[in-house]
């Protein structure tokens, strides 16, 4: 009878104890992830539609409401690429992805008709060097593309003047490369996609 | 429940038994998450939120868990908390939850949690261990706010987002990055060791 009992405290309890703690916590967790999914599908969308109203250069009010209602008048989706109606014509708003220094850049991108003049630009998701690379995603930096067209050449921090210039960000020089890159392929990208070029 | 000995509980984590500075736990969320003030607060409600509760649980617990699965339990309770926070983060602050990106889920590892559930959580009462978890987040709080404030106001020129240093300042890029993470530490332990702890011992 006691070496039963000892077989039962140290070997069927343990498992017992742990199994009922398991579902538990399994029951807790995925139940508050079931009740706010909703929420965060909804937060993941808004922050989509918000990318592209920002990349066509369309005005919205900044709230989820507000990003809904603009993003549902303005902008059609299309194979591939995003088209928006601005009030000096048509936009064309393109997804692109491509390396940064330590992983994935995605941004949207904003066309004019012309196919090689930004409206603007939105980054997506990026994981460069914060306080530096990661400077992409400030607004004096996203904001400068828009009415440049590409190819764009990278100059010093605070001296770009000509059309095809953006100031690249100091201390994050091969960031601002491959930001280069991946914005000249965008306009290409966009020639192939949307004209079949 | 004598009142000093809820007191001392409460006190001790702030001083002289600090988890940060003295016991040099939880570096690795000290030195990621402080290059901003509002990042460093989110993160330190979420491991007070975490260590108050997981050690009042396990505290309830402790006379029921058999020894030699204690980890175990630990950790699947520290993990169920550390995924309510994440949760709510990425439910009601998606911005917030983009920019800590895997940091939340990483409170999980904070030696501080763990520390405190094996070292008082599972000899005292439930209320001692939330006083206790409390303070301990309280105190790994109040450190992180410190070293966040010099590492936004030298690295950016702002506090909390808001511009206050002139456009003369230049910023100091340094020290938003990871080595100006382990200067900021370096520096904070230094100083109070050198002159407040130092008092305290003579």
């Amino acid at each position: 009878m006691k070496a039963k009992a000892t077989f039962y405290k140290k070997r069927i309890y343990p498992l017992v104890f742990m199994f009922a703690v398991t579902v538990f916590c399994i029951l807790i967790t995925s139940g508050l992830y079931l009740t706010t999914q909703d929420r965060a599908i909804a937060n993941e969308l808004s922050f989509t539609r918000r990318a592209i109203l920002d990349a066509g250069g369309l005005a919205y009010t900044p709230t989820t409401e507000g990003i809904e209602k603009a993003y549902l008048e303005k902008v059609t989706v299309e194979d591939g690429y995003y088209t928006a109606q601005s009030s000096d014509g048509l936009r064309y708003i393109l997804p692109v992805q491509g390396p940064g220094l330590w992983g994935t850049i995605a941004i949207m991108v904003g066309f004019e008709q012309d196919l090689s003049t930004f409206s603007g630009l939105a980054i997506v998701s990026q994981n460069e060097t914060p306080g530096l690379g990661a400077r992409i995603e400030e607004p004096w930096f996203t904001k400068q593309f828009q009415g440049k067209s590409s190819p764009f050449i990278f100059v010093n921090e605070g001296t770009a003047q000509a059309p095809n210039e953006i100031d690249a960000i100091t201390g994050a020089t091969r960031t601002s490369e491959y930001f280069r890159n991946l914005t000249n392929r965008a306009a290409t990208d966009a020639k192939r996609i949307i004209r079949g070029e | 429940m004598a009142k000093s000995k809820v007191r001392k509980t409460f006190l001790e984590p702030l001083g002289k038994n600090n988890p940060v500075f003295v016991q040099i736990l939880g570096i690795c969320s000290t030195l990621a998450v402080t290059n901003k003030l509002q990042n460093t607060m989110v993160m330190v409600l979420g491991v007070m939120f975490t260590t108050a509760l997981s050690s009042w649980t396990l505290s309830l617990l402790r006379n029921h868990i058999p020894s030699r699965i204690r980890m175990m339990v630990e950790t699947m309770v520290i993990a169920t908390f550390v995924i309510i926070v994440d949760i709510v983060l990425k439910a009601f602050y998606p911005e917030m939850w983009k920019q800590l990106g895997p940091y939340v889920g990483l409170i999980i590892t904070n030696c501080i949690i763990m520390g405190r559930i094996e070292a008082f959580a599972l000899q005292n009462k439930p209320m001692l261990s939330l006083v206790d978890g409390l303070a301990s987040g309280l105190g790994y709080a109040y450190v992180l706010l410190a070293i966040a404030f010099v590492r936004e106001l030298l690295g950016t020129g702002t506090l909390w987002g808001y511009q206050v240093l002139g456009s003369w300042w230049t910023n100091w890029s340094i020290m938003i990055m990871p080595p100006g993470g382990f200067f900021v530490l370096a520096i904070f332990i230094w100083i109070i060791r050198e002159t407040i702890m130092k008092e305290e011992k003579a």
